[in-house]
């Protein structure tokens, strides 16, 4: 059951991706709102699939690293559609659906490894809870920045393209990467001091062997000096960006460390 | 009886000549007065603007009711008619709609998405509902094409993309600023353009301006004009330092803000973007400066380019627009057939309804004392009989209109109950 609404959920985001993508080249409202509904339909059955889950193994849906990933794409997904929904930025969806699908597909195929047997600390579900929700926000983080480099260069070109008349001012898109910032790394950063705390307490040592926590710390440290530059330094608009789009690439070394590398977090 | 819309427009008059023939109100109002008079004309709406002449009409002929309509003007402008024949084309039944669809979504004009045709079509219309010349199969159509024109502005972007320099520029700096409201501009030399984009600027909420220039009291004349500050020339830096919008047109021969300039007072700036719109030949900031982080630079060849641009992006937006609007006319035919039947069934409705009720009347009077029970019968036995006898043209006549061929079953159906002229 789980499987089947997972799997119904994932095509439905497939969808809303081509759709989105089909709205970024012709711009049809038709198109828009058919994407909208991909991916709300997509994830309401995702919704169902994770309760479906919760229910069947009588614990949050967090037992394997393909189930907290799915979490996140759930969490991303509902924050890209309030985003959407309150700033009318209808072009969003081409810029965090792919994410997304590869993301989903990523949690439904391939091994799936178990986190850390020893998950019977109750601390354990909100580290992972918080590292996702951090996670969900850094993929808008992404989105938000690529969508400021390529308006950028449009406007640096001088040659209008499509994205010129697509996409909203540089100011708005630097305020969206700001904010998903500043709302992500609240709780990345719990999610990391919980997660180190408990590896002091079951593995004796805060700094464990595990190419995720190494990761993970990677990405915190460069989404920190980002916060930091744009708080005091006055840091925005390109730079910020490009920092956006590297500490982007180490979270996806987190997830893809979590899946392929042995470590604590499994594999 | 058919729909026409005939005339001319830029496309293929000269300017001389579509001057010549532009009249106004009133003697609009008596052209289309006597072309209803003539009897050939059975519904006219006239169009008269500097890029086109055309009569919107429903007549039996409507070759014969174009030559009345603009033999008449030719008459009245003082214009050979056979010029102005050779020129004139005429568009009937759908292709009218399209026509009308079309002129009044501005996919016929010359800039494309123009907004005034919108406003003229319907003063046409107006002048033309004042003079009582306008039937149902005129209302119709226009309603509809305003309704037309309205889906084609707001679902398509043929109207939203700037076709002058200066509003290219405004709209430039609402790519780089969310929002222009509360965003300091500085107008550098006191060129028209660059007052004409400083006011752009300032009715999308710009605020303060401020004014250099080397003549401190044409600095002072400008600030006045648009309600800022002028400053003196030697303040260049610092009021750099302050503004987000940098507008300059200088009849200088050398750049008068260098990269050098720029680069010292960025820092102070805290990463704020600065925008330059330079509008002067030669330019007056320097080339590179918008290497520097934060701050954009157009010229005015950079800012014709995206004009250029903007209007393929407009013509892109056409092709959709012509799109919605073949649906809208197939949507149309259909109506249309339905209104120009309603009234006739309406009037078939009230002409023997009137009979039956004045043939009851004489009945009952020669019944003083019939009960209730057989008045009623006598009212219910009549209702019945006109009902029935109603019931084939009624049908007969939607079902022509469907397959729009109701205009003879019209006239048939007219002639046969003596319903007299259609409105």
């Amino acid at each position: 059951m789980y499987t089947y609404l997972l799997n119904a959920a994932i095509i439905a985001y497939a969808c809303a991706t081509g759709l989105s993508f089909a709205y970024l080249v012709q711009r049809h409202e038709t198109t828009h709102r058919l994407a909208s509904l991909a991916t709300a339909s997509g994830w309401a059955a995702h919704t169902l699939a994770l309760v479906v889950a919760a229910v069947e193994t009588g614990r949050p849906p967090l037992g394997t690293l393909s189930n907290a990933v799915s979490v996140a794409v759930w969490v991303v997904v509902l924050v890209a559609m309030i985003v959407e929904r309150r700033s009318g930025l209808k072009l969003l969806g081409a810029f965090v659906m792919p994410v997304v699908l590869v993301l989903g597909l990523k949690s439904t195929v391939g091994p799936s490894p178990m986190l850390a047997p020893a998950l019977g600390n109750a601390w354990i579900w909100v580290h992972i809870a918080l590292a996702l929700i951090g996670i969900a926000a850094f993929v808008l983080n992404f989105a938000g920045a690529l969508m400021y480099l390529l308006q950028e260069r449009q406007i640096r070109a001088k040659r209008p393209g499509r994205f010129y008349y697509r996409l909203p001012a540089l100011e708005t898109l630097d305020h969206l990467t700001y904010r998903t910032l500043a709302l992500g790394f609240p709780f990345l950063t719990t999610g990391l001091i919980l997660g180190a705390l408990w590896a002091r307490t079951s593995w004796g040592s805060l700094f464990a062997p595990d190419p995720v926590a190494f990761f993970s710390v990677v990405a915190w440290v460069i989404y920190a000096g980002t916060l930091a530059g744009r708080a005091a330094g006055g840091w925005r608009g390109r730079r910020a960006a490009y920092y956006a789009i590297v500490g982007f690439a180490a979270l996806v070394l987190t997830l893809g460390a979590g899946f392929f590398l042995p470590g604590m977090h499994g594999a | 009886m058919a729909l026409f819309a005939a005339g001319l427009s830029h496309k293929n008059a000269p300017v001389e000549l579509r001057e010549q023939l532009a009249a106004d109100g009133d003697k609009l109002r008596e052209l289309l007065r006597d072309a209803l008079a003539t009897g050939v004309v059975r519904e006219a709406v006239m169009l008269s603007t500097c890029n086109r002449v055309e009569v919107y009409g429903v007549a039996d002929a409507p070759a014969a009711a174009r030559a009345a309509v603009f033999g008449a003007l030719c008459q009245q402008r003082g214009v050979p008619s056979a010029v102005v024949d050779s020129l004139l084309y005429t568009h009937e039944e759908a292709d009218a709609i399209r026509h009308a669809f079309r002129v009044a979504a501005s996919l016929d004009s010359m800039m494309i998405g123009e907004p005034q045709i919108l406003g003229q079509v319907k003063e046409a219309f107006a002048l033309a509902q004042s003079s009582e010349t306008v039937g149902p199969a005129l209302h119709t159509l226009f309603t509809q094409a305003f309704a037309v024109a309205k889906r084609v502005r707001t679902e398509t972007e043929i109207a939203r993309h700037a076709v002058s320099v200066s509003f290219a520029a405004v709209e430039l700096a609402k790519k780089i600023f969310a929002g222009l409201g509360g965003r300091a501009v500085l107008l550098l030399g006191a060129g028209k353009m660059s007052e004409l984009a400083a006011r752009h600027l300032v009715e999308h909420g710009a605020f303060p301006i401020y004014v250099v220039n080397r003549t401190w009291s044409r600095a002072q004349e400008m600030a006045r004009a648009l309600s800022g500050t002028a400053v003196p020339f030697d303040e260049l830096a610092a009021a750099l330092t302050a503004v987000d919008i940098v507008v300059t047109s200088t009849g200088a021969t050398t750049p008068v803000v260098t990269r050098e300039m720029v680069a010292r007072v960025i820092h102070g700036r805290g990463a704020r973007p600065l925008f330059f719109i330079d509008i002067a030949v030669p330019r007056d900031v320097e080339p590179g400066v918008d290497t520097l982080e934060d701050v954009y630079c157009y010229d005015i060849d950079d800012l014709k380019q995206v004009v250029d641009a903007n209007i393929r992006e407009r013509l892109r937006e056409a092709q959709r627009a012509e799109a919605l609007v073949e649906r809208e006319v197939t949507k149309f035919k259909a109506r249309l057939g339905d209104v120009e039947v309603i009234p006739t069934i309406v009037s078939l409705r009230e002409r023997l309804e009137e009979i039956r009720t004045g043939e009851v009347r004489k009945t009952l009077a020669r019944l003083p004392d019939a009960t209730p029970e057989t008045r009623a019968a006598i009212e219910a036995l009549s209702a019945a009989i006109v009902n029935k006898v109603l019931h084939a043209p009624i049908t007969k006549l939607r079902e022509s209109s469907r397959a729009g061929s109701h205009r003879s079953w019209l006239e048939v159906v007219h002639e046969l109950f003596a319903l007299g002229r259609r409105a």
